[in-house]
C-alpha cells in the first residue's frame, strides 16, 4: 500500500505538470485555433532562464520574472509570426509552430549551451516527509502546491474577470466578439502570455531535483498531448483533470505494469498515455468535457 | 513562347504532359540526372542517394497530406517501419534487396491501413496527434524485440543482390563498364533514380486519374464529394495504404543507403518534420512540389551548414544546428510569403515570361 501512495503523489506532482502545459496548448487552441507545438520550447526557455536568474536574484523573485518573460516571449511569438497567420488552415500553423520550436530550441543552444544544470530551490531539494507512510519528495509536493494555485487563479482569471469573459467571449466567435468592442488581438496576446507564464512555471517544478534542465525537456510537452485530447480540445477544466489523471495512471503503470510485461514492459510507461488516448479517441472522440462537433448537410 | 493550353476536353486532363514543353524539359533533365554521379565528389554523391530517397518519401507524403488532405506527423513511423523490415529480414532470410523493399512496403502498409481505420473518425488536428502517438508506439515496439531489432545499439543491413547468398560484398565491389567506374554509392544511385522515377511516375498516374480527382476531392470538401459518390473512407483508406506503402520503400531506402540503422535518431519526429517542411517547401498538392521540394532539401542542407558558419551570432552552435536554424527561417518565410512553396515561384516566374512585355 505504501508503494501506491508513492506512486499516487509522484503521480500527481507530474500529472500538475501535464496539467500546467496541456492547459497552455487549451487556451491558445480555444482563442485563436492554433495548435502550438513550439509549447514545450518555452518551457524549456523558462527552465534555463529560471537557472540564470536565481543566482542574481531571491528565488521568488526570480521565478516572478522568469514567468513574465516567457510569457511576454510567447505574446511576441503571436504577435510577429501567427498573427499575419489569421485564417490560414490549422495545418499551416501547426507547421510554423513546428519550426518555430527548432528556432527556439536552438536559441536555448546559443544562449545557455548543450550543459545540464541543476534547478535551484529554496529549500533542501532532498528533502522528503512521510505522508500516509510514503516517503513524498517536498520538490512534487511543492509542484502541486504551486500548480493547484496558479490552476486556481486560471479558473478565477477565466470564469470571474472581465478578462476572461472576454477572453471566452474571442474564443466562441471571433467576429461577434470584435463587433462587440472586444480587441480580439490583444486577448490572443494576453492568451499566449498567460500559456507562456504556465509553461515556464511547469518548466521550473518539472527539473526539479530528481530531474535536471536539459536541452530535452520540452518533450514533456509531446507527453501531455494525450491529456489535451481526452480532456477535450477545448474544454479547459477536462485537460486538467484528464492532466492529472494521465500523470497518476502513467506512475501506477510503470509500477504494477511494467514489470509484467517482460521485454515489452521497459519504459511502457511512456506510451501508455498514448494509448489510452488512443483509447478514447475511439469512444468517446471528443473527450471528458470537450464540446461534440456537429456535421451539417 | 510556350504557354499551357486551356483545359478544354477530358484528354487534356488526362495528359502525363500539357504540352510538348514539358515533355521537352524532362527529358532535359535526365541525362544530367543520369551523368550525375560521375560529376559529383563522393560527399555529393551521398547527399544525391538520399536526395532519391527523400523524393521517395515526400511523394508518398504528398499522396496522404498534399491530395488527400490528411495531416499525418507519422511519416517517421512508417519510414522505421520499413527500414527494419528490411534491416531484419535481410539478417534473418538472406533476402534480396528487390524483395526487400517492397515488403518493406507492405509491413509499413499493413500498420498504416490500420492507422488510416482510426483516421476516419479523426480529422485535421486530432489526426496529427494519433500519427505523431504513433512514432513513440513503433518506436517502443522496435527497442521491445532486441532479439530481432538488437534495441539501442542498432542493426546492420546487408545489401543482397540474388537469393540463397550471404555475398552481401558483391555490390560493395566496383566494376568498370565503358570506362566509367560503377561504384558502390554509384550503383545505389542509379537504382534508386530508376526507384524514384517509377514513384514519381506512378504517383502522378493516380493523380490524373479518377482516383486523384477522389483523393482531392475528399480533401476539399468531403460532404460535397460524398454526395457526388465519391466514398470519403474508401478513399482516405486507400490514400493511407498507398502513402505508407510507399513510406516503407522509402524507409528500407534509407537502410539500404545507410547499411547501419538504429531507432531514434534518425526515426523521430523531426524527420516527420522534415518530409512535411519538404512538401510545404515545394508546394502542397502538385507531384512537382514533392519531387522539387525533396531535392531543394536535401542538397539545401550542405549548402546552409557552409553560410551558417559565417553568421556571427550563430558561431557558438555546430554546424547542423546553424543548418537547422537557416532552414527553420526560410519555411517560415516560405509558409508567410509564398503559400505554395516552389511550385507558386514556378508559376509566377512562367506567368511573367507569358505575358511579357506586359506586367502581370
Amino acid at each position: 500500500m505504501t508503494t501506491f501512495w508513492q506512486l499516487c503523489f509522484s503521480g500527481l506532482a507530474l500529472g500538475v505538470i501535464y496539467a500546467l502545459v496541456a492547459l497552455g496548448f487549451v487556451v491558445i487552441y480555444r482563442a485563436s485555433q492554433v495548435f502550438s507545438l513550439a509549447h514545450g520550447e518555452l518551457l524549456t526557455f523558462g527552465a534555463f532562464l529560471m537557472t540564470s536568474l536565481s543566482g542574481a536574484l531571491p528565488w521568488g523573485l526570480s521565478l516572478a520574472v522568469t514567468m513574465l518573460a516567457t510569457g511576454l516571449l510567447a505574446a511576441a511569438i503571436e504577435r510577429g509570426v501567427l498573427r499575419p497567420m489569421v485564417g490560414r488552415p490549422v495545418f499551416v500553423t501547426i507547421i510554423l509552430t513546428i519550426f518555430i520550436g527548432l528556432l527556439l530550441r536552438e536559441l536555448v543552444h546559443a544562449i545557455w549551451g548543450a550543459d545540464v544544470r541543476g534547478m535551484p530551490t529554496p529549500w533542501d531539494p532532498a528533502r522528503s516527509i512521510d505522508l500516509l507512510g510514503a516517503k513524498v519528495l517536498v520538490n512534487a509536493l511543492a509542484a502541486l502546491v504551486a500548480g493547484a494555485a496558479a490552476l486556481t487563479g486560471f479558473f478565477l482569471l477565466f470564469q470571474k474577470t472581465r478578462l476572461g469573459i472576454a477572453m471566452r467571449a474571442a474564443a466562441s466567435d471571433q467576429e461577434t466578439a470584435l463587433a462587440l468592442g472586444i480587441p480580439v488581438g490583444r486577448i490572443f496576446g494576453a492568451t499566449w502570455f498567460l500559456a507562456g507564464a504556465y509553461a515556464a512555471l511547469a518548466g521550473v517544478f518539472l527539473t526539479m531535483f530528481p530531474r535536471q534542465v536539459d536541452a530535452n525537456v520540452g518533450f514533456v510537452a509531446l507527453r501531455a498531448l494525450p491529456a489535451v485530447i481526452v480532456g477535450g480540445l477545448d474544454s479547459p477544466l477536462g485537460t486538467v483533470l484528464a492532466g492529472l489523471l494521465l500523470g497518476v495512471l502513467e506512475l501506477l503503470a510503470q509500477g504494477y505494469v511494467n514489470p509484467h510485461l517482460g521485454e515489452l514492459g521497459h519504459d511502457f510507461h511512456e506510451v501508455f498515455s498514448y494509448l489510452v488516448m488512443i483509447a478514447f479517441l475511439v469512444v468517446r472522440p471528443h473527450g471528458l468535457l470537450g464540446s461534440k462537433d456537429v456535421k451539417r448537410l | 513562347m510556350p504557354r499551357r493550353k486551356l483545359i478544354t476536353r477530358y484528354q487534356d486532363d488526362l495528359s502525363l504532359f500539357p504540352d510538348r514543353w514539358h515533355l521537352v524539359g524532362w527529358l532535359a533533365c535526365a541525362p544530367l540526372a543520369l551523368l550525375y554521379p560521375f560529376l559529383a565528389s563522393d560527399e555529393w554523391l551521398t547527399v544525391g542517394n538520399l536526395a532519391l530517397v527523400g523524393v521517395v518519401g515526400s511523394v508518398s507524403l504528398m499522396i496522404l497530406t498534399g491530395f488527400a488532405g490528411q495531416v499525418s506527423l507519422g511519416h517517421a513511423a512508417f519510414m522505421a517501419l520499413g527500414a527494419y523490415t528490411t534491416a531484419v529480414l535481410g539478417n534473418r532470410l538472406h533476402l534480396p534487396a528487390f524483395v526487400l523493399l517492397p515488403l518493406a512496403g507492405a509491413v509499413a502498409a499493413a500498420v498504416g491501413l490500420a492507422v488510416g481505420v482510426f483516421a476516419l473518425r479523426l480529422e485535421g488536428l486530432y489526426l496529427a496527434i494519433v500519427t505523431l502517438g504513433l512514432i513513440f508506439l513503433v518506436n517502443h515496439a522496435l527497442l521491445s524485440f532486441p532479439e530481432y531489432t538488437q534495441g539501442l545499439t542498432g542493426i546492420a543491413v546487408p545489401f543482397h543482390t540474388w537469393f540463397g547468398g550471404e555475398d552481401a560484398s558483391s555490390i560493395h565491389e566496383p566494376v568498370t563498364l565503358l570506362g566509367l567506374t560503377f561504384t558502390f554509392e554509384r550503383k545505389l544511385y542509379l537504382a534508386f533514380l530508376a526507384l524514384a522515377a517509377l514513384v514519381t511516375y506512378l504517383a502522378k498516374n493516380l493523380q490524373r486519374s479518377a482516383t486523384g480527382r477522389a483523393l482531392m476531392a475528399v480533401r476539399d470538401r468531403d460532404l460535397a464529394a460524398a454526395a457526388l459518390g465519391v466514398s470519403p473512407a474508401r478513399v482516405k483508406l486507400l490514400a493511407f495504404g498507398v502513402s505508407s506503402f510507399l513510406a516503407g520503400v522509402a524507409g528500407g531506402m534509407f537502410a539500404l543507403q545507410q547499411q547501419y540503422i538504429t531507432v531514434d535518431p534518425p526515426f523521430n519526429l523531426h524527420l516527420s518534420v522534415q518530409y512535411i517542411a519538404m512538401i510545404v517547401l515545394g508546394g502542397l498538392g502538385s507531384i512537382f512540389g514533392a519531387v522539387t521540394g525533396a531535392l531543394a532539401f536535401t542538397m539545401l542542407q550542405p549548402l546552409l551548414e557552409e553560410v551558417g558558419a559565417l553568421i556571427p551570432f550563430l558561431s557558438g552552435l555546430t554546424r547542423a544546428q546553424q543548418a537547422t536554424v537557416l532552414f527553420s527561417l526560410l519555411v517560415l518565410l516560405v509558409l508567410a510569403f509564398e503559400p505554395l512553396g516552389i511550385t507558386g515561384v514556378w508559376l509566377r516566374v512562367k506567368r511573367y515570361f507569358a505575358a511579357w512585355p506586359f506586367r502581370y
